[in-house]
């Protein structure tokens, strides 16, 4: 056989630079100083150290590790036992089973991850009348009624998926085997399990160890399957990181990929090396050269065959088998101590000490998740998929949960600290009589420009829709927010139900989005793209607004003369709320003014308790010895005649919400 | 005794069936029924509305079809090479050749595709690099354009580019493992008869190694038909794919499940109908998962 020449190899490299070139980038950038994956500010080490601090991602690297060894256990078993099944079948029934066995890795992974979610939501609709009936003629056990998707449907939905690798790896090595090896064991008196164990199974040990480690990759590297049957409580650590990209990876989780990458780097290493030691021992045998093993590996080998050395096999089998539960015992405990509150909230919404301190004053665990936008929070309550206590959506979403039953009232008697909020955000219109929440901020919409790469000074909406910035505006991507400026632009409500107002505006936005205004549609990835100087003009929230300021000083802020909206997020408890006092706890803890002012500072936006927002400016001050920019705070807390141009969200009727759905999707496509 | 070790497989089909049939089952009904607001709330109401209604993604149907086809063509184009030429290698070059190819996978994808963008974005690594030396100045200069970067994030290039990325060793694994066992004898046969290396690549090599290719176009072409990630990753929410559609029917804005299950649905069939047909040119699929 030729081999190849250089060209060749020139092109396998390539091909191999180009599928390393983005993984050096990330374990270089690892190494950054800054928290950029751009820009190069110098070597440090302090991410890896940050690593064992950052709760988010060392729980869902937990959570990671620990389901994907239970399915990798579970399928490994099971699938051996189904393989080996499965070729005593028939052909008859041998070719249908694969046929279906084939199914969930023919498919597209959203797939699989959909019908997976909608059984398992179908299931516990069921399960709670079962749950119900159960419970109401005996009382020796009570029957959770409630079920909802987390751990378990987790790890179900990967042995769902790592059995048929694990099939498909054991299936050829059983098609090898000569099948009157078994008759000939049970001929000479082995029972079909004795059979099974000395026959079957060392002949396939290959296969089964192929397809435990394929399995083990799959569930480590699954995202979409995960995605879709984790819900709210369960995080791995594809889903942390998918929640990032949207607004800025740490590079903590750099840091962890790295370690991570290093560590299966070292086990190919170390396996090769061994491999290719065999293949040269091998090579050897075939030539007759007489083979001559290290003395002490001989006299090993064979004292594994005495009584002892077969004592000392099994009791390291048994050892390893301990680790192993002891492992994941370890990491059950770990990712669910008890007692708990659930909380969801927006990224980068809180100063992260204010959990640890609180798990510290109550001993109360914090399960801190967050969600996209309103939308996608209202989407997960609605499928069953999650189960939040404490949620702290926008006002007119606010509206809509009670609206639908789905809030449950607070009892102020144990949020003392609700006194401490002003006036001016008592009682607002999505909660008139305040039975259901607690504000936690509030603050505007505003549009955000780059003063390096806009001439002008921009006072008007009318640069997102301009041609002028073609190509450099980035459309904010919720329709509330991205239809509700076009109205206020056009100089209608906010808030109108008017459909041909509605769709002058959807005109208006359609239009430019065919003329090429905008970049792209956004959230929070709005953070990167604005820092790095890669678009010029975006809307967005004005405590976002600070936070880029920080690492770009060119940014501008301002709220544009034809008005905008003005906003409160509050935190509410719901209706199936598991922990309903330790939500009331926590609530309490946020409003006060200390948490109140540190969690102003952290995010930037402005806090609804009185004392708080006055003493801010005093209490920065205090902190870091310089005065506080007024221009800053006015941006923070917007002034009275700012909050009169703007206008609060109010729930719309559903007709309203589907003609913006529709709309919304039209612009996309 | 064959029959009995049969019963070994009886858990495994009753464990099939609950989590591999009868939720592929309730999402067909989802498909079929659609929300209705009666006065005691809600209820379900048979209905085709969610497949009549689809006619309105039909472009978004497009753009996916499109993008993952191009995405194939150019991993079978890349694959198809390199798989051949590590073939020829020898067998340790190969060995760690293939764990090369298998170590990305743990590197998070997502993390990876994220990577892609700080290569890609307008001052990304990628233009500050044709800034330094002087690409973009010689651009200007012949078009007579003033721009100071190529927009590359957030285009259906940018997609492509990343759906490549990521399942390029999907096409390489199966057609390379194919490769490796295909018999030499046959080549050497080819040549004795008098076959130049054209014809004997055209005529051996190409239709022994086709059930790899056909492996490798399943395993590139259906995760990247039905991605969200990544078209959300790198196309900045204006390259709106099927998988987007889905994802935001059932944990975005729309919500909507019964038009998602639809939709999953449509693409399900579409799907298995591409691998029967491509099926009927070579059997592969077992291959491509293997160690």
């Amino acid at each position: 056989m030729k081999k190849n020449s250089l060209g060749g190899r020139f092109l396998i490299g390539l091909c191999f630079l180009f599928l390393y070139l983005p993984i050096f980038l990330l374990i270089i950038f690892s190494f950054n100083k800054g928290d950029s994956s751009a820009v190069w500010k110098g070597f440090s080490l302090h991410w890896y150290a940050e690593l064992f601090h950052n709760r988010l991602v060392l729980d869902s690297l937990a959570t990671t590790l620990l389901v994907s060894l239970l399915a990798t256990a579970i399928a490994t078993v099971a699938g051996t036992f189904a393989a080996v099944g499965i070729y005593s079948l028939t052909k008859k029934w041998r070719d249908p089973v694969l046929v279906v066995n084939d199914l969930p890795m023919m498919n597209a992974d959203i797939v699989t991850g959909v019908s997976l979610c909608l059984f398992f939501v179908a299931f516990f609709h069921g399960w709670g009348a079962i749950a119900r009936w159960i419970n109401s003629w005996q009382d020796l056990f009570t029957l959770p009624e409630q079920l909802h998707l987390g751990l378990t449907t987790l790890v179900l939905a990967h042995v769902c998926f790592d059995i048929p690798y694990v099939i498909l790896n054991v299936a050829p090595r059983l098609r090898q085997m000569d099948s009157n090896l078994v008759d000939a064991a049970q001929d000479l008196g082995c029972t079909w399990m004795q059979a099974f164990v000395k026959v079957i199974l060392p002949e396939i040990k290959p296969g089964i160890v192929s397809g435990a480690l394929i399995a083990f990759t799959m569930s480590v590297d699954d995202f979409v399957i995960s995605y879709f049957t984790a819900g709210s409580s369960t995080q791995t650590l594809s889903m942390t990181i998918y929640g990032m990209t949207k607004k800025r990876v740490t590079p903590v989780v750099n840091a962890v990929s790295t370690i991570m990458f290093l560590a299966v780097l070292t086990v190919l290493v170390i396996n090769n090396i061994r491999s290719a030691k065999q293949a040269r021992l091998a090579a050897k045998r075939a030539s007759f050269e007489p083979v001559r093993e290290n003395p002490r590996v001989e006299r090993f080998k064979e004292w594994l065959y005495t009584p002892r050395g077969r004592f000392a096999k099994r009791l390291t089998a048994v050892v390893l088998c301990a680790a192993f539960v002891v492992t994941t015992v370890f990491l059950t405990a770990f990712t669910q101590s008890q007692p708990v509150v659930n909380v969801c909230s927006w990224g980068e919404y809180i100063d992260e000490d204010l959990i640890t301190e609180f798990e510290e004053q109550t001993g109360i665990r914090v399960n801190y998740q967050t969600a996209e936008s309103n939308e996608t929070m209202y989407s997960l309550l609605k499928s069953g998929g999650a189960d939040y206590d404490v949620i702290v959506p926008s006002d007119y979403m606010i509206s809509q949960l009670i609206e639908e039953g789905m809030l449950a009232e607070l009892d102020y008697s144990q949020i003392p600290n609700f006194e401490l909020i002003d006036q001016r955000f008592r009682n607002l219109p999505y909660d008139p009589e305040n039975k259901y929440t607690v504000p936690y901020t509030w603050g505007t919409v505003g549009l955000i420009y780059n003063a390096a790469l806009v001439d002008e000074e921009i006072t008007s909406w009318s640069a997102l829709y301009d041609d002028r910035y073609a190509g450099q505006v980035l459309l904010i991507g919720n329709s509330r927010d991205a239809f509700g400026i076009a109205l206020k632009y056009l100089g209608y409500s906010m808030n109108t139900t008017d459909e041909d107002e509605i769709r002058e505006a959807y005109e208006l936005v359609a239009d430019a989005y065919e003329r090429g205004v905008f970049q792209g549609k956004v959230m929070d990835e709005v953070f990167q793209v604005m820092e790095g100087g890669n678009a010029a003009i975006a809307s967005y929230y004005a405590g976002d607004y600070l936070s880029m300021l920080e690492n770009n000083e060119d940014l501008r802020f301002v709220v544009p003369e034809e008005g905008s909206n003005w906003f409160v997020d509050a935190m509410c408890v719901l209706k199936t709320a598991d922990n309903y006092d330790n939500a009331m706890k926590w609530i309490n803890f946020i409003a006060s003014t200390d948490a109140n002012l540190r969690n102003m500072d952290y995010i930037w936006y402005a806090s609804p308790n009185t004392e708080a927002l006055e003493r801010y400016p005093t209490w920065y001050e205090e902190q870091y010895e310089e005065p506080l920019d007024p221009a800053i705070y006015e941006i923070i807390a917007a002034p009275q005649d700012v909050l009169d141009r703007c206008e609060m969200y109010l729930c719309l009727p559903k007709p309203t919400r589907v003609l913006y759905n529709d709309l919304w999707i039209k612009l996309g496509i | 005794m064959r029959n009995k070790r049969g019963w070994f497989a009886f858990p495994y089909v009753i464990w099939m069936a609950l989590f591999v049939v009868i939720p592929i089952l309730i999402m067909l009904v989802y498909s079929l029924t659609v929300e209705v607001d009666t006065a005691a709330g809600t209820a379900l109401e048979g209905s085709l509305e969610n497949f009549t209604g689809m006619t309105l993604y039909a472009s978004v149907f497009g753009r996916s079809f499109l993008l993952a086809v191009i995405a194939t063509v150019i991993c079978l184009l890349i694959g198809y090479p390199v798989a051949y030429l590590m073939s020829r290698e020898g067998p340790g070059f190969q060995r760690v050749a293939m764990a090369l190819i298998m170590l990305p996978m743990w590197m998070n994808f997502l993390l990876r595709t994220y990577s892609w963008m700080a290569i890609l974005e307008n001052n990304g690594l990628l233009n500050q690099l044709l800034r330094k030396i002087g690409v973009i100045a010689l651009y200007n200069k012949l078009t007579g354009s003033d721009i100071d970067h190529f927009q590359m994030l957030r285009t259906s290039g940018a997609v492509v580019l990343g759906m490549v990325y990521n399942y390029l060793p999907f096409m390489i694994l199966p057609i390379y493992t194919v490769l490796t066992k295909l018999d030499h004898r046959l080549i050497e046969a080819a040549q004795d008869l008098g076959a130049n290396s054209s014809t004997v690549f055209r005529r051996v090599t190409l239709p022994l190694s086709l059930s790899g290719i056909v492996s490798g176009i399943t395993m590139v072409f259906v995760p990247s038909v039905s991605t969200f990630a990544i078209s959300r990753l790198l196309g900045g929410g204006t390259q709106m794919m099927l998988g987007d559609l889905i994802e935001n029917q059932f944990l975005g804005g729309a919500y909507n499940p019964h038009l998602g299950a639809a939709i999953s649905m449509v693409m399900m069939v579409i799907v298995v109908i591409c691998m029967l047909i491509m099926n009927h040119f070579g059997d592969g699929e077992g291959e491509a998962v293997m160690l």
